[in-house]
């Protein structure tokens, strides 16, 4: 029986030490407190804590130096945001004779973001990367924002009468979007791959952004 | 943790040792193990049993893994930077001595023909509307884009991708000869995987093409279909040609990859590049919406 048990243990190796340490480290943490509970805190102290911690997150995907960060604690309120906000602003409006103005619905753009981003990061692991499934969708929604933000701007330029010029700047302010977006995520993401494979890796997500600044661009109705 | 205080420090270095003996090298082991055990024939052949599964292990992992693990997939992702530029290289130039079939060899990926057909679904669908721009190029004209030639793309191509090959499996494995068992043994009829993905590959020069498919002049247009569909088809045919000589159909078979690799192009370019005045073949219910 004890034999059974060790050769389990030993399969393991390495892992079953780092996985026990853990709780140890927490006991020594909070020796002689309660347990932290958010049942205890105003619901504005809740809220509040996690928006500054989505805020967080947003102000390192707008300059990303650090690695880690990002990565430590995923959360998927974000990207939440960001998709929403931009189906609402990108999707076709059907007009009263029936005649779509041709841009995508909401869901389908719900649908690229999301399914786009499960797909790159199932890619990545497939190629053998390493890190974690949701990680790597949180990072791919965080780096929208920049793609986001390219949208507000191009929606103001649209309120104005349409010229050549203005059909330029809304296609450099995307095109700068596209560009932000996709180095924040590789910043993010790049050093997860082996070096062989980096480029494999890597032209999914610039196929991603690019798709979505596609969209950008291409919103025209008033 | 507690249980393994329990444990006594004695049994816990030999368990340590047991290991050790058997992912070392082989047959100084073995010759170890007799000494140890001459007296106990038994004991070595229970230690035999249990080694061989071990050193068997590392071959048979790629095929034992269950088909729900994501390391089951991870076999047809086994590739680098190198060999998907090679392939690609290889796919569009047709040379008599196979040069995507070698490079194919030992394994078939999927992350080429997906990319490659994820690539040119949105490749069409942004050129087309660029085309549709430049048709409708005049200032009281409200152009407006359309989004949903990506999903009309997207059914075109996976359908092609995913059917052709399928079809074209079977088609092989009931028209070869059955005299040619050898043939059939030594993999020259190359599998479904396989087939998808040269597939895949095969329709890599669609995306430079359709590119310029966006440049409204009708001759340009069908010189680039011509050129598209014979240089990705005669690398197919180039590639197939071993397991198609085996066919009793060859000729049909044959004929019927060029023309459906041709008539792809020709409806790319017909549905999605041409204006709506040019052919009646485009006169599909979303331009006419437009057009009003």
């Amino acid at each position: 029986m004890t034999d059974a048990k060790l050769e389990m243990f030993d399969d393991v190796g390495g892992l079953v030490e780092g996985e026990m340490s853990i709780p140890t480290n927490k006991n020594t943490q909070n020796i002689g407190k309660p347990d932290f509970n958010t049942l205890d805190e105003p619901i504005r102290d809740t809220i509040l804590r996690d928006l500054k911690a989505v805020g967080v997150k947003f102000a390192h995907v707008l300059f990303p130096k650090e690695k880690k960060t990002l990565l430590k604690e995923w959360d998927l309120w974000g990207p939440l945001m960001l998709c929403t906000f931009m189906a609402m602003v990108l999707q076709g409006s059907s007009t009263v004779d029936n005649s779509n103005d041709g841009g995508p619905e909401f869901a389908e753009v719900f649908v690229i973001v999301w399914i786009g981003s499960m797909v790159v990061t199932l890619n990545s692991k497939l190629l053998g990367g390493n890190i974690s499934f949701f990680q790597s969708i949180c990072v791919l929604g965080y780096c929208l924002l920049p793609t986001t933000l390219a949208l507000i701007v191009c929606r103001i330029i649209l309120m104005v009468e349409q010229t050549p010029m203005l059909f330029f700047l809304r296609f450099t302010v995307s095109m700068i979007g596209f560009a932000w977006a996709t180095y924040a995520s590789m910043v993010f993401l790049g050093d997860s791959q082996k070096p062989g494979r980096k480029v494999l890796a890597v032209y999914p997500i610039f196929l991603f952004y690019f798709i979505i600044s596609w969209l950008v661009i291409s919103h025209t109705n008033t | 943790m507690a249980n393994l205080q329990e444990v006594p420090t004695e049994e816990l270095l030999s368990f340590h040792d047991y290991p050790a003996v058997h992912t070392s090298t082989g047959p100084q082991n073995t010759s170890a193990q007799l000494n140890l055990t001459q007296d106990s024939f038994e004991n070595f052949s229970q230690q035999e049993e249990i080694r061989e599964p071990l050193e068997d292990n590392p071959t048979n992992s790629a095929s034992v893994k269950s088909f729900w693990t994501l390391e089951y997939y991870q076999q047809f992702f086994d590739v680098d930077t190198k060999d998907v530029i090679d392939r690609i290289v290889a796919s569009v130039t047709p040379k008599r001595d196979n040069t995507l079939k070698y490079h194919l060899r030992d394994k078939p990926d999927l992350y080429g023909p997906f990319w490659i057909t994820v690539t040119l679904i949105f490749t069409i669908a942004i050129s087309g509307n660029i085309a549709d721009y430049l048709h409708h190029a005049s200032p009281q004209y409200h152009w407006k884009y359309d989004f949903h030639l990506v999903s009309y793309a997207a059914t075109a191509i996976y359908v092609y991708v995913l059917l052709i090959p399928f079809a074209l499996w079977g088609f092989l494995k009931w028209s070869s000869d059955v005299s040619d068992l050898e043939g059939l043994e030594s993999g020259t009829t190359p599998g479904a995987l396989e087939l998808i993905c040269i597939y895949g590959y095969s329709l890599f020069i669609y995306i430079p093409v359709s590119i310029l498919w966006s440049i409204q002049i009708n001759l340009l247009q069908w010189l680039l279909v011509l050129i598209g569909a014979l240089v990705s088809g005669s690398v197919l045919l180039f590639t197939l040609l071993p397991a198609l000589r085996l066919s009793r159909h060859k000729f049909v078979l044959m004929i019927g990859i060029m023309s459906c690799h041709l008539l792809l192009a020709a409806g790319f370019m017909l549905y999605f590049f041409h204006g709506p005045t040019g052919s009646p073949v485009v006169d599909t219910p979303h331009n006419s919406t437009k057009t009003s």
